[in-house]
């Protein structure tokens, strides 16, 4: 329908379409690959290159740590190459979700807080301790004090950075639990509240430095990340979902 | 939805199932309670008949609540066999750890 | 909880129970991924508990002595009561009385703060005996338990927005209300396999 065709009743109902949002949804599609482009980009760095997943052992001593760097001197450092030029693909990730959260009947004001609490925790949680291992594996005949210095340091603000997460999770959980558009299906708030949860046991990885509540631990570690894949998963699929649904030429309220 | 259907639910009949199931929960859990290690001021001895009770108790009380609590005893067939299902894997795995 | 207004306010919404050929599903199918995947999940920490405790069984049984199992009485007894309050509520707001329904609600409400205050006590009493997250079995203790007892909290905010859905007369939806009975049921379903594993099995 052109403008020339337009009633005054339609007048209201596409004022918002009307003001330069284009007809067809190209713009969206593109914004959504980013998303798994990223996560992939994501795993492929964590996992082969940084080791950062599964995590090296908290209960190694200093020779230990240091023949950590030594081995992975390499993959660290393309790792983050590799980083450097894909994490922008985080933020457009968790604005995307923000996006399609603003078209939600629960308001903005959770999309704002999913955000914010990605965007903070992204820094601690993503950032550090990749720097972490590239400096310690940038010198390898640093001091072993040092060297163990930026293993604990990157691997606890990775595994500790849960606090931001849990609070855009809740967020989200609860804009989902609220929202009559439907936009996200309830079944994924309720996943995101499993990984709330497993945030909350994560905190242990802060007190013992072995067993099955350490960094590596399986119950911390290894279930969490097996949640985190699933949830991960889902919301993708969802957020698919949910782009292909919206109606071209809309955009959610400001 | 615009036809309510008011199934009479056998209002007294229902609650009566609730409350016996309540009863024999209650008790079991007392049951048990003499079994329990942190007992007698000798140290605790590793029991199996002890252990594989706790096992089977754990079973039937699980069982009680999803049945009549959750009201699964009259859900659609999946969810009955899910419920079964996770019961008798839980249970069987913590048995099977136990003893081996 | 994303269903649309019932228009008879009094009247609960169809169908109100099964009868012997109609399965009911109570709640509906969103709520049941939610206690079903919860319900695996704890089902993996009880394994991996169990795998723990067969390494070290000997470590397990002498820390586990110093559980104070009447208080995993108490309160596994005040959780089924909690539970019992809750069925008897859904039955209630079924037969159409939904002030008596938001009272049985607040009774279960009762029982859960019960639960949460007796939890509070036993963990400090622990703690100052010196029964911390260091020892092996204690820290699968406190971990269990206190994932449970947030599982709890998080069951008291559903009961109350239950009670308040009776309260309003232009709501009342008993699939709302059956969700959060659902949801609290499972607690007191988790509680008894953590009372059994963890209080009583050597």
């Amino acid at each position: 329908m052109s403008v020339s065709e337009l009633t005054p009743d339609d007048e209201k109902a596409t004022a918002v379409a009307d003001s330069a949002a284009p007809a067809s949804k190209r713009d969206l599609n593109i914004v959504f690959w980013i998303f798994p482009a990223f996560f992939g980009v994501f795993g492929i760095v964590f996992v082969p290159l940084l080791r950062v997943i599964p995590p090296p052992r908290p209960d190694v001593g200093y020779a230990g740590m240091i023949s950590f760097f030594e081995a992975h001197h390499t993959t660290i450092r393309i790792g983050l190459v590799l980083l450097c030029l894909a994490f922008g693909g985080a933020a457009v990730a968790n604005g995307y979700v923000a996006y399609q959260m603003k078209r939600m009947t629960s308001g903005p004001v959770f999309a704002y807080v999913y955000m914010g609490g990605m965007a903070v925790g992204v820094l601690p949680g993503m950032l550090l301790v990749a720097v972490c291992f590239d400096a310690a594996s940038m010198r390898l005949d640093r001091a072993p004090r040092v060297v163990g210095f930026l293993y604990d340091l990157g691997m606890l603000s990775f595994n500790g950075s849960l606090g931001c997460f849990s609070t855009a999770y809740l967020a989200f959980a609860i804009a989902i639990l609220l929202d009559r558009n439907k936009i996200f299906p309830k079944w994924l708030a309720y996943l995101t509240i499993w990984q709330i949860v497993t945030e909350l046991l994560a905190t242990m990885m802060w007190v013992l430095p072995a067993g099955p509540f350490a960094w590596n631990g399986s119950m911390t570690f290894w279930l969490g990340t097996a949640i985190f894949a699933i949830w991960l998963n889902c919301q993708g699929l969802m957020l698919k979902k949910a782009t292909d649904q919206q109606p071209a030429g809309t955009r959610p309220p400001e | 939805m615009t036809r309510p259907t008011i199934i009479r639910n056998s209002a007294q009949g229902s609650t009566r199932a609730i409350t016996i199931a309540w009863i024999v929960l209650c008790a079991l859990t007392i049951g048990t309670w003499s079994l329990a290690p942190a007992h007698s001021g000798v140290a605790a001895v590793a029991s199996v008949s002890i252990s594989v009770a706790v096992v089977v108790l754990g079973f039937i009380k699980g069982r009680l609540i999803i049945r009549y609590f959750m009201e699964v005893r009259t859900a659609p067939r999946w969810l009955r066999l899910a419920a079964d299902g996770w019961l008798l894997v839980l249970w069987t795995a913590v048995l099977v750890i136990y003893l081996v | 909880m994303t269903e649309s207004r019932s228009e008879s306010a009094v009247l609960p919404d169809p169908p109100a129970a099964a009868t012997a050929k109609a399965p009911h599903l109570p709640g509906d199918g969103a709520i049941w991924v939610m206690v079903l995947g919860d319900m695996i999940i704890f089902g993996a920490y009880f394994l991996i508990y169990m795998v723990h405790r067969a390494m070290t069984p000997e470590a397990f049984l002498a820390a586990q002595q110093h559980l104070n199992v009447t208080v995993g009485v108490i309160n596994t007894l005040v959780l089924l009561t909690s539970s019992w309050f809750v069925v008897r509520g859904v039955c209630a707001a079924r037969d159409g009385h939904p002030e008596r329904a938001a009272r049985l609600l607040c009774g279960a409400g009762a029982c859960g703060l019960a639960f949460i205050a007796i939890k509070a006590y036993e963990w400090s009493t622990e703690i100052s005996h010196g029964y911390t997250v260091h020892n092996g079995f204690f820290s699968f203790y406190y971990v269990l338990t206190g994932v449970h007892v947030f599982h709890v909290t998080l069951g008291l905010l559903i009961l109350g927005l239950c009670v308040r859905e009776l309260s309003v007369p232009a709501r009342r939806r008993i699939s709302f209300v059956e969700q959060g009975a659902t949801y609290w049921h499972m607690v007191d379903l988790l509680w008894v396999v953590i009372f059994g594993l963890l209080y009583v099995m050597r």
